[in-house]
């Protein structure tokens, strides 16, 4: 495993990068590849959008002075932060290999980002039992590629546990329809 | 002279898989076999307690060996559930049989939690030998 | 001293102590397994945990926290696989040890060493605690504001993930912290005629969303991990010997855990590295490292719950979160109503007394559990992970409900989820942006009235003896990264480390 510890003490900081680097090898097996530099970028513009919105919005609020601050200084301070950064990060970011690809598998997040609009929209019109087992069976069936007999055991289960914790349990209350 | 053939064992570290490895390897001795010992994973869990590390996969090749039959282990991961798994390797290895171990289960116990075996001997094309492990 | 026995009187209420159970435990689970850490766990259980007294609720979330940091060693040493970042330092020696056959003492020294780090820890926390809080009572809005801001950027630069992109995700956090209604001019701020955004946004929903669902969405996407075959325990303990050859690693991983825990953005992962480092340095066999060296456990493993124990120390005394964990007790406790900072221990000793002593107990309780329940967990982990996704799922979305049963409170935390997954995706971390999310208001408020104070000329923060230290410890921190990245440029990319690690919060 670790038989590339051939190298006895150097500095101090030689053994910790070492040891950092060790880590970080441990720690890739399991992500996705990197994504290039346009994650990067893409992600410093919009940053860097996110200031100047930030800014624009903060400048229309209001400065004031620094003997008297008005409501937009502080946001606008921020928001110039933001954008200094995010001008840093265009400049230095572009190597980094700290991103992750989307891939075929990003779906999934996506549908389960669905689900939970859904149950959100749901919930106060037909309370949580039902939504709970929708989302539940989605999860378990077509995102975790669990059996017919797996999904319907563990949603009911989980849902009626669910009831019992919330309304019984621990008496909050949920909008609910039986 | 016929070309070599072989036969794909399931094997499991319980009682039932050695069942399954013993008759597996009795016929590969008969009649000359070569062996795939298939042990992989259950796919999308953390944790499998019916994989077997190196040390017990060099030990099945070594009984594999002084039984006179040449064996490998396989153990990366082929599909999403077991039938898909044995299609693909006994179709890779153009096995003529494939061995597993069946445990005795009641019709209610296998309505609940479901029967690998039974979905096997349906589905599988290849031909199936079920061995069930001593009283 | 008295305050100091009944924190003990508090403890040992049974609702209390049962509480204390409860956290240690469900630490201990979810630090054993991958996925959620004690930060994102707090902050799903947080709406279901402030419906209880406020004494058990916070002894509960500090349960989970320092309780993760034992369950996370579980899985280092059976399966090669960290369950917390703190951890993944054991995984080199732990392992080896397991494939020897002495995973039982691997364990037994991890658990030996986790304990007394962590008892060390909160003994030292008891004595400096209320040295620490009296000294801080005479601080004034300038010195929390360069505390605050301290912090912040500490957490940002020390913490994980590229420090340029940890500093953009923390200033944004600020700049959340401002949505809604300015206290000072009562004027309207980012919230664009909305009724709900008027009062702010609620930092449990915002936490919620940015470590939970986010967490749980980034889950979703398949990993291809291997699946691991555990490693058998056969014996339980260690023998003597191998105690003696531990017990100066524990004593020295215990020293550094307690140090860098103390630092905003240090904490556990970082003390395990040095704590291993160290050991590493000073042995006369360093070749042994890797291979089984039983200081290689002991070391990181005291360290750890050193450093988790001695964070708590400058949220309880200055009100400041050292990382994202505390963070979410912060907000916990501002939801109680109590406003932490060094008022307090006077305010509230028994809240104070009360959390700290169950720390004690806490640890007492995991020392004796965390063997015992090693097949159990073993056994846990064995259910798919698919299955608890829905689980957690449905916790999330129905306790962020709770918490003032609004939708609107569940669709701000899914904006949150989404926010938090992208920045994921693209290599930032979400921490930073909640802990200066968290700090935002104080921060804020306690720089215009200081501005107020000195009429306008930030010139005053200097001029004052503390603030202006603080702000110099602040330009140090600013620039150390940038001297040490000159110094160190062919150093294998740390900041992927570190980014790496934070995923196992």
């Amino acid at each position: 495993m670790s038989d590339e510890h051939s190298r006895p003490g150097g500095g101090r900081g030689d053994i910790l990068a070492e040891l950092e680097a060790e880590v970080a090898h441990e720690l890739e097996e399991q992500r996705p590849p990197a994504g290039g530099p346009a994650y990067q970028v893409a992600a410093a513009l919009v940053t860097l959008a996110v200031g100047v919105l930030g800014a624009v919005l903060a400048y229309g609020y209001g400065l004031g002075s620094l003997r008297r601050p008005g409501p937009g200084l502080w946001p606008f301070v921020i928001s110039t932060a933001i954008i200094a950064l995010s001008v840093v990060l265009l400049v230095v970011g572009r190597k980094l290999t700290d991103s992750e690809q989307f891939s075929r598998s990003s779906v999934l997040p996506l549908a389960g980002l669905v689900t939970f609009v859904g149950f959100a929209f749901l919930l106060p019109v037909i309370g949580f039992e039902i939504p709970a087992l929708l989302l539940s069976i989605v999860w378990l069936r077509f995102l975790g590629g669990e059996s017919w007999r797996s999904t319907i055991a563990v949603s009911v289960g989980t849902v009626a546990a669910f009831y019992a914790l919330f309304l019984y349990g621990l008496g909050i209350p949920l909008p609910h329809l039986f | 002279m016929t070309s070599q053939t072989t036969i794909v064992i399931g094997y499991v570290p319980s009682p039932v898989g050695e069942a399954a490895l013993e008759a597996g390897l009795a016929e590969a001795a008969a009649r000359g076999d070569d062996v795939v010992i298939l042990n992989s994973p259950r796919r999308r869990s953390t944790v499998d307690a019916e994989l077997i590390d190196e040390t017990a996969s060099d030990e099945l090749v070594a009984r594999a060996a002084a039984a006179g039959v040449t064996a490998r282990v396989d153990q990366s991961d082929h599909g999403d559930d077991i039938v898909e798994t044995f299609t693909r390797v006994a179709a890779a290895a153009s096995a003529r049989l494939v061995v597993i171990g069946m445990r005795r289960r009641s019709p209610v116990g296998k309505l609940v939690t479901g029967s690998d075996a039974q979905r096997l001997l349906l589905d599988l094309d290849v031909p199936i030998l079920a061995v069930k492990p001593p009283r | 001293m008295d305050a100091f026995l009944d924190g003990f009187a508090v403890v040992s209420q049974p609702e209390n102590l049962l509480y204390c159970l409860i956290g240690v435990l469900i630490g201990m689970l979810i630090g054993v397994l991958p996925g959620l850490g004690p930060a994102a766990t707090m902050a799903i259980l947080l709406p279901i945990v402030v419906t209880v007294d406020p004494v058990a609720a916070v002894i509960m979330l500090a349960g989970i926290y320092y309780g993760a940091q034992y369950g996370g060693t579980i899985t280092s040493v059976l399966l090669r696989l960290p369950g917390e970042a703190s951890s993944v330092v054991t995984v080199f020696d732990g392992f080896a040890l397991a494939k020897q056959g002495k995973a039982g003492t691997a364990l037994g020294v991890a658990a030996i060493g986790s304990f007394v780090g962590a008892t060390f820890s909160i003994i030292l926390l008891s004595l400096s605690a209320p040295l620490v809080a009296s000294w801080a009572l005479d601080f004034g809005p300038a010195e929390y504001a360069a505390l605050a801001l301290l912090g912040v950027l500490l957490i940002a630069t020390i913490g994980s993930g590229h420090p340029v992109k940890a500093l953009i995700a923390a200033c944004v956090g600020l700049l959340f912290a401002t949505v809604g209604r300015d206290s000072f001019s009562n004027a309207q701020r980012f919230s664009f005629d909305s009724m709900q955004l008027a009062d702010g946004l609620d930092f449990v929903v915002v936490a919620m969303g940015l470590f939970g669902v986010a967490e749980i969405l980034y889950n979703l996407e398949e990993r291809h991990g291997k699946v691991h075959v555990p490693a058998a325990v056969n014996n339980i303990w260690p023998s003597r010997k191998e105690l003696k050859e531990a017990s100066p690693a524990i004593g020295r991983g215990s020293v550094i855990g307690f140090f860098l825990g103390v630092l905003p953005g240090g904490g556990a992962v970082m003390a395990s590295l040095a704590a291993y480092a160290t050991e590493k340095r000073i042995s006369k066999t360093p070749e042994r490292f890797g291979r089984g060296a039983i200081e290689g456990v002991a070391a990181p493993e005291s360290a750890n719950n050193a450093a988790a124990t001695s964070s708590f120390i400058p949220l309880l005394t200055l009100g400041i979160p050292a990382n994202a964990s505390m963070a979410m007790l912060f907000a916990a406790l501002l939801v109680l109503g109590i406003t932490p900072g060094p008022q307090l221990l006077e305010e509230r000793p028994d809240l104070f007394w009360g959390v700290v002593n169950s720390m004690y107990i806490g640890n007492v309780l995991l020392l004796v559990l965390s063997l015992p329940l090693v097949g159990i967990f073993v056994r846990i982990l064995r259910v798919r992970p698919a299955i608890l996704a829905p689980i957690t799922a449905l916790i999330t979305i129905l306790g962020v409900y709770t918490i003032n049963n609004s939708t609107f409170d569940i669709f701000v935390m899914i904006a949150f989820g989404i926010v938090g997954y992208l920045m994921k995706k693209v290599g930032f971390e979400p921490g930073p942006m909640v802990l200066a999310f968290v700090l935002g208001a104080l921060l804020e408020n306690n720089v215009r009235r200081a501005l107020l104070i000195f009429d306008g000329d930030p010139t005053g923060f200097l001029t004052r003896p503390i603030s202006g230290t603080i702000l110099v410890l602040f330009l140090v921190a600013a620039l150390f990264p940038i001297v040490q990245a000159v110094r160190h440029r062919r150093v294998a990319t740390p900041d992927e480390t570190h980014r790496r690690e934070d995923s196992l919060r």
